[in-house]
């Protein structure tokens, strides 16, 4: 979905036929679909071998074939870009050891740099690695580091940054995501620009999730000079790093400005000389700045619904959309009545006969998500049924929508309910709904849809975030209106919140009132586990696509929506397709004309 | 006098730690962890309470309370919980500025507008002058200030695009980029005080105007702006006084929605956020900002009574 979207011209049909065919030129039943392991080794994947993978996942379309447009903006080098970073206040922190949202970690992308980084198709490539290689058991990946590189404050780049990194990302004390490094057993030190990462286990999203830059945050390299020198606290607010465009200026809560750093890495990036970024917290104001020309650029956290068409209807302003890496949903507590479930670790035939079962399936097909969007989001965002989404397109699962049981059917809901004992959801208890206050129109949406659909009385409890995500943990709530972002990987989703270990599972429940959390499958549990570790693209995609599938017609939630990513800017400003990362604002192609 | 305002600065101080302290114990009796939010991506409780060992949070809350009081002694608000953890004095210091700039301006627009006003109506008691400065002051009162807000926007920076829609710049970035930057907020801000300040001066030299030493001034010929000015406005000032104090100390505490709609991190809203996040440190030290701007506005406001009254003596 693009609006004044530029693209470049289009190419001839000969030629998109050729790609076309290219791509599906393959045996079915070989399981590396034609490409070898040089063709999945690093510094990057390349288009030929993802778009053969698209194909052989079924989700290659001739959008897919045409053109990215540059990989750098035309428009000439220089100038000021002014950004406005919707929905936040102030940047509390931008040191990757304590960043808890997309939109720090989205400026950090501009100014840190990772091992990897991912590109537009997800797919990770070289940063501050050169390339690597993987050993045969998927459990040491030996990384040749990027030489000539320096930081912000100087300093060369070595292999010494990348194991100062990881050892301080790997203390709970300093990191809040210590734990993303549980399957690293540790790393060596091969020679000034060379290093080996040894894995407890395979890990496929390692690339992706681990060394990422931004999505990553473990192992986004530091310096430890320059955290000795300005101490923590001063670091956080100015991490000085190897990226692009190095901090010159932090006021909380007023500006932060990036100035083009002349010794980066790649010569012909980055383009503009400063980005100004200044927080906004309100829609309205966020809205007038750019109508008003005071900035050019929106990043930061979702823009408010209401206002998109709006600026949609602005000759002067571009708005482009695209899938967002991340899924929200309605949780049931599936300890409490009337949805409560004995144990998921059953035959989906045992389950549909109890009620709270019922019930759960029930709500979720009650939603009509096609409707939520429109009433809740506007429009925009794509119906979800599982926790994988359409930004990972070789994941996602197109056909979820139409196989779930969780998709939209009033009859069998209203039949479910009937049969659970509520018909018409007589006799059904109110149900609380936790929620933070962005969610507000939300909830009331879902209210509203509910009631009308299948007669139940929903009572929203919002609760400030604090309180709310402390209550999450405890699961001392009936439901839960939450859900995910920046999932960038496979992992991110349903590694992360499916399985009875996740992240996000009553981390500080009570286990004898709430035994298995939220939701516990085993055979979920089991494939989840394995897709971790399994190197063969396909295989993991098809495991990943299999416990998407169980968890979904086993109502681990009533998945909602997947949210969109709306990049807002002035029409002088130059954003190449090169740079549209979901969720993500890199500016380094970035020109002004 | 010296003794009043030793005593009264004591006393200033006395009620500034009895406030503190209520709001410390009162901060951590509200439900909510503010760990929680911070170390929710983490899901690994060990690592939270790790954290909360290295915040001191840990112990208990009368050992919390000694801590907090001690360095406070010495200066030292403590740090924001979240993020890097930034000195909260820090934090005060950067939010002054901007809140003592939106109030400084906004109590110049209110009293700009409220001055003349409040004469012209009382001058002209019952007139359609009055009636419509006396609707207009209504509507000034009524009139949600982020809405007002909202309306200059669209109007002079979208539109018109003679202002800046949001944001702050210093002073020592130039005068007129501070001021283009607070022209709307203060006229936000300033206009619902305009209206109670206005109504006050009405009503206050109304009373002022049946005064028999008036009645003498104008029988001995002196000219109407001398009345109203030099012997008028003066007697009518006590009870003006009073609000505009309380309205100069409430701009100063943080014209919350103003500073969300024009983007601009005050005292206000630094508060406010604080509270939201259940940031103690921030909070505790913002309130202590607060309650020391109240009490020094009243004690401001006490010491100009002797100056426009020269009867009134403090001992």
């Amino acid at each position: 979905m693009t609006d004044h979207h530029d693209r470049s011209a289009p190419p001839t049909a000969a030629a998109m036929r050729a790609a076309w065919d290219d791509a599906h030129d393959f045996d079915p039943r070989d399981p590396l679909v034609g490409l070898s392991r040089a063709d999945m080794a690093g510094p990057q994947i390349g288009r030929r071998a993802v778009l053969r993978l698209m194909a052989a996942a079924g989700t290659l379309t001739v959008a897919h074939l045409l053109p990215r447009g540059p990989a750098m903006a035309q428009g000439k080098a220089g100038g000021t870009l002014k950004c406005g970073w919707a929905g936040v206040g102030q940047i509390t922190t931008l040191d990757p050891a304590k960043m808890n949202q997309v939109l720090q970690f989205q400026i950090t992308s501009n100014v840190l740099s990772g091992l990897t980084h991912i590109n537009a198709e997800l797919i990770a490539e070289a940063d501050l690695a050169r390339d690597w290689e993987l050993s045969a058991d998927g459990t040491e990946y030996t990384f040749n580091l990027r030489e000539g590189v320096t930081f912000h404050n100087g300093e060369p780049f070595t292999a010494d940054d990348v194991i100062f990194t990881y050892e301080r990302s790997k203390n709970p004390a300093v990191s809040i995501h210590s734990r993303a490094l549980g399957n690293v057993r540790g790393v060596e030190k091969l020679g000034s620009h060379k290093v080996r990462f040894k894995l407890v286990g395979p890990q496929a999203s390692f690339l992706v999730k681990t060394t990422e830059r931004s999505s990553g945050r473990v192992l986004t390299i530091l310096n430890k000079t320059a955290i000795e020198k300005m101490g923590e606290s001063a670091h956080g607010l100015m991490p000085v790093g190897t990226g692009p465009f190095r901090i010159t200026q932090h006021v909380l809560a007023q500006n932060l400005t990036l100035e083009k750093f002349d010794k980066y890495y790649d010569p012909e990036r980055p383009k503009l000389d400063r980005v100004i970024i200044q927080p906004i917290l309100d829609a309205e104001p966020l809205a007038a700045a750019i109508e008003a020309g005071d900035i050019q650029l929106i990043g930061g956290g979702q823009i408010a619904p209401e206002l998109i068409d709006r600026l949609v209807a602005n000759k002067d302003l571009v708005v482009n959309i695209q899938p967002s890496p991340g899924f929200e949903s309605i949780w049931l507590n599936p300890h409490r009545e009337p949805f409560k479930v004995s144990s998921f670790d059953k035959p989906m035939a045992e389950l549909m006969k109890e009620k709270g079962f019922m019930v759960r399936l029930a709500i979720a097909k009650a939603i009509d998500r096609e409707l939520f969007i429109k009433q809740a989001e506007f429009g925009r965002g794509t119906p979800a049924h599982g926790s994988v989404n359409p930004a990972m397109a070789f994941y996602f699962d197109k056909e979820l929508g139409k196989a779930s049981l969780q998709r939209f059917d009033l009859a069998e809901a209203k039949r479910l309910m009937a049969a659970a004992g509520y018909p018409d959801g007589k006799g059904f208890p109110r149900l609380k709904v936790l929620l933070t206050p962005p969610m507000r129109r939300q909830v009331e949406v879902i209210r509203a849809i509910l009631k009308r659909n299948i007669g139940i009385e929903l009572e929203p409890v919002v609760k400030d975030i604090p309180v709310a995500l402390d209550e999450f943990s405890t699961m001392e709530w009936d439901m839960v209106r939450i859900g995910s972002g920046g999932d960038y990987d496979p992992d991110d989703a349903i590694v992360d919140w499916m399985q009875t270990s996740s992240l996000f599972n009553g981390q500080k429940r009570d286990k004898a009132k709430y035994p298995f959390g939220y939701f516990s499958d085993k055979e979920a549990d089991a494939l989840i586990e394995e897709q971790r570790v399994e190197g063969n693209l396909e295989k993991r995609r098809a495991l990943v696509q299999k416990a998407d599938r169980i968890t979904s017609d086993k109502v681990a939630s009533a998945f909602l929506y997947h949210p969109a990513t709306i990049l807002i800017h002035r029409k002088q400003v130059n954003f190449p397709d090169a740079s549209k990362i979901p969720a993500l604002v890199d500016l380094d192609r970035t020109t002004l004309s | 006098m010296a003794g009043y305002l030793t005593r009264r600065i004591l006393g200033a101080l006395l009620v500034m730690w009895a406030v503190a302290t209520l709001v410390f114990f009162m901060m951590r009796a509200v439900p909510g962890d503010p760990l929680a939010a911070m170390m929710f991506d983490s899901g690994d409780p060990a690592a939270a309470e790790d954290l909360r060992r290295a915040l001191g949070m840990d112990v208990p809350l009368v050992d919390q309370y000694a801590r907090w009081l001690w360095q406070l002694l010495h200066g030292n608000f403590g740090s924001s919980i979240y993020g890097s953890q930034v000195p909260v004095r820090q934090l005060l210091a950067e939010a002054l500025p901007r809140t003592l700039s939106i109030a400084g301006l906004s109590f110049v627009v209110a009293c700009v507008i409220a001055v003349p006003a409040g004469i012209i109506a009382a001058m002209r008691k019952n007139s359609p002058a009055d009636n419509a400065l006396t609707l207009v002051a209504f509507l000034g009162l009524s009139m949600p200030d982020f809405w007002f807000a909202i309306l200059l926007i669209i109007l002079f920076a979208a539109n018109l695009q003679w202002l800046p829609a949001i944001g702050y710049s210093p002073m020592s970035e130039g005068f007129w980029p501070w001021l283009s930057h607070l022209i709307m907020p203060a006229i936000a801000a300033g206009t619902t005080f305009s209206a109670i300040i206005a109504r006050m001066i009405r009503s206050s030299m109304i009373e002022v105007l049946k005064t028999d030493f008036l009645r003498t001034a104008r029988s001995k010929g002196l000219l109407t702006w001398r009345i109203l000015l030099v012997h008028a406005l003066p007697n009518a000032l006590i009870p003006v006084v009073t609000v505009m104090g309380i309205a100069l100390a409430l701009m100063l505490a943080g014209t919350v929605v103003v500073e969300n709609v024009f983007a601009i991190k005050g005292l206000g809203r630094t508060l406010i956020e604080g509270i939201l996040n259940r940031d103690y440190p921030v909070v505790q030290g913002a309130i202590l900002a607060v309650s020391a701007i109240f009490i020094g506005a009243n004690l401001v406001v006490d010491v100009l009574y002797t100056i426009i009254d020269p009867r009134i003596r403090y001992s």
